[in-house]
């Protein structure tokens, strides 16, 4: 690629900022892996798809997690997909019920995980399932609702996080990393080195001396981070925080999440009217076939999804909404193919 | 930075990386395929160069520097549409345009990562049925053919065995063909197309070079007859017992006792052991109704 040649250091931020070059650069990398086949479909409508895929965010579907957790837009994407997806999984039982039958284990919300992104790390499931489980062990059940918020601050601020746990131990250590150390009196010095809680077995860090900290390192970082005036609302009502408190408050905080955008609000996970509309469609269409699926409630099939899809008698949607749509009413992955014998 | 996205990598780094980290596909040894008459391949610089690819991306790079867009991607998205009509006429793609497309859509994900499958499976059908000008024209026999016989020209299968995969699977030309036919096509050429690679591996192992001892041959395809019609009962349990049957040890056993048998005798050149492997897979493809 000669165009980065010719641009300026100054140019080039711009571009890396934005993540133009990642994208572009990935854009060619698929271009060469199947050029006979794109050249023939015609290089600037690939192009075009390309960047479509992106802006939608559909881009980050079944690719391999290095790309995945590559720009923050990825990231974002890929919660919303996964949300989209498997949203049926914790949805409650319709228009009948209030109950939210389906509770999964970290090994089976990575499994999901994994269908979208086959390579996607272990560690990363477990730490996020860690914020939602505190103390209780891990084969424990949580609820969709509860995973996704952890998960998103888990996935979305890894580098913060990590950051913030190395803080965390200094602090712990009575080490603060915005102390200036004054090297005259001997006493000066022992006050600085005695831990702020040597006395009293409280635990945790003081909320306000951890809120400083994190503000100059968000001010500093170049990963991304939560707005620092939502974080300081946050820790406001708090004397001390524990590590695990901190990233439970977080994944919790509302205004953290709408900030990131790629999530809707808690109580408005389950609500999608356009997809219930498309699954009653979808249920009368199998219905009005001879197909041995039961009449159900849309809630019902929603969370039980036909094996027996319509895809026999009606042509796919295009392939940006079909992404978006079919992907939620298709989670059988059962292997019932006549293929197999 | 965000870890493992350094600034500006070199491009074909980024190539090499995303080849590695995709799902295990065919074996590339494909590329001199048997029968197959393929270009010599320009090396990655000089295709982008030639297809007019590395003016187009500096063009549209330069294009997003000078506006400074707030959204850079849909900038660019709109940018390269805009370019679209001058490529080709203003019309939707022909069959041609359609077919790349659908092969395209079919090679982006391994077989066995069953749900990219699928959801390119159904993609790649979608884009061959939309009809120019009759909207939902469908895929009729005579595209699905086609579609099939492509994808079993890139890779190590011998031609017999491709034609023989479509003489079972194939439709009637003015036929339309609903999706879980195509489906099960598609998905059982990308089988075929690895089952022809991993044997081709396997006898680089019997032999390396154009030849192996037919003795050996021999022992290694009755084993495989064998596992392939091993057992009768539930799914599982025949995978389980059609492993066992190709492990080391009874293959070891099955190879030494073929070596003694028999005098040093012909030896079996590559294409014909090919045939006959895929032959082994071929019979047991159900034919569609």
């Amino acid at each position: 690629l000669q165009a980065p040649c010719i641009l300026t250091s100054v140019c080039l931020l711009f571009a890396a900022q934005r993540h133009v070059l990642t994208y572009m650069e990935d854009a060619v990398s698929q271009l060469l892996e199947n050029r006979e086949d794109i050249t023939q479909y015609g290089i600037a409508r690939f192009f075009t798809e390309y960047f479509n895929s992106v802006r939608q965010g559909t881009h980050i579907l079944f690719r391999e997690f290095s790309f995945v957790q590559a720009t923050p837009h990825n990231r974002a994407s890929f919660l919303r997909t996964f949300w989209r997806c498997f949203r049926t999984v914790g949805k409650n039982g319709g228009k009948y019920s209030n109950i939210c039958w389906y509770l999964l284990t970290a090994q089976e919300y990575h499994c999901l995980l994994q269908l979208l992104c086959p390579d996607f790390p272990i560690e990363l499931t477990q730490k996020a399932a860690r914020i939602v489980l505190m103390d209780d062990a891990m084969d424990c059940l949580m609820s969709f609702s509860d995973f996704l918020f952890a998960f998103q601050i888990q996935f979305y601020y890894s580098e913060f996080l990590e950051s913030v746990a190395v803080i965390y131990q200094d602090l712990l250590a009575g080490k603060n990393p915005n102390t200036v150390i004054v090297p005259t009196s001997s006493s000066a010095q022992h006050r600085q080195r005695q831990p702020p809680n040597d006395c009293n077995p409280l635990e945790g860090v003081e909320a306000s001396l951890f809120y400083q900290c994190l503000e100059s390192l968000c001010d500093r970082s170049k990963y991304s981070c939560p707005p620092s005036a939502l974080v300081k609302e946050m820790l406001t009502n708090a004397q001390r925080i524990t590590f695990y408190g901190f990233l439970v408050a977080l994944a919790k905080d509302q205004g953290i999440n709408r900030a990131l955008g790629a999530l809707p609000d808690k109580d408005d996970l389950f609500l999608d009217p356009v997809m219930d509309q498309e699954l009653e469609k979808l249920v009368a269409q199998i219905s009005g076939l001879s197909m041995s699926a039961p009449p159900s409630s849309s809630g019902d099939t929603a969370s039980m999804p036909v094996r027996n899809s319509p895809r026999i008698n009606s042509p796919w949607k295009p392939l940006h909404h079909r992404r978006k749509m079919d992907a939620e009413s298709e989670g059988s992955n059962e292997e019932t193919d006549s293929s197999e014998n | 930075e965000l870890p493992g996205r350094a600034e500006a990598p070199p491009k074909m780094a980024a190539y090499e990386r995303r080849r590695a980290a995709a799902a295990p596909g065919p074996a590339e040894p494909g590329r001199a395929a048997p029968g197959g008459a393929e270009p010599p391949e320009d090396s990655a610089g000089e295709f982008l160069l030639r297809a007019g690819v590395t003016a187009m991306v500096r063009e549209a790079l330069l294009k997003v520097l000078e506006a400074r867009p707030a959204e850079p991607v849909s900038f660019l998205a709109e940018y390269f549409e805009r370019l679209v009509p001058a490529e080709a006429a203003a019309e939707p793609p022909g069959p041609p345009q359609r077919l790349a497309r659908a092969l395209w859509y079919v090679r982006l994900a391994h077989h066995s990562h069953r749900t990219a499958f699928d959801s390119n499976a159904g993609a790649a059908y979608e884009v061959l049925g939309c009809g120019g000008r009759r909207r939902a024209a469908g895929v009729d026999g005579r595209l699905y053919s086609e579609l099939l016989r492509r994808i079993c020209q890139r890779g190590a299968a011998p031609a017999e065995a491709a034609a023989a995969l479509l003489r079972r699977v194939r439709c009637r030309d003015h036929e339309a063909v609903p999706f879980d036919v195509f489906r099960y096509g598609v998905l059982t050429c990308c089988v075929l197309l690895e089952f022809a690679a991993k044997a081709d591996a396997l006898f680089a192992v019997l032999g390396g070079g154009g030849s192996a001892d037919t003795r050996l041959c021999q022992a290694v395809l009755r084993a495989l007859e064998d596992a392939l019609g091993a057992g009768h009962g539930p799914r599982p349990g025949r995978y389980l017992e059609a492993g066992s049957r190709l492990g080391p040890d009874g293959l070891a056993l099955a190879m030494d006792r073929a070596l003694q048998e028999r005098k040093l005798g012909s030896s079996m050149s590559r294409e014909e052991f090919l045939k006959k492997a895929t032959a082994l897979f071929i019979a047991k493809v159900k034919p569609v109704e």
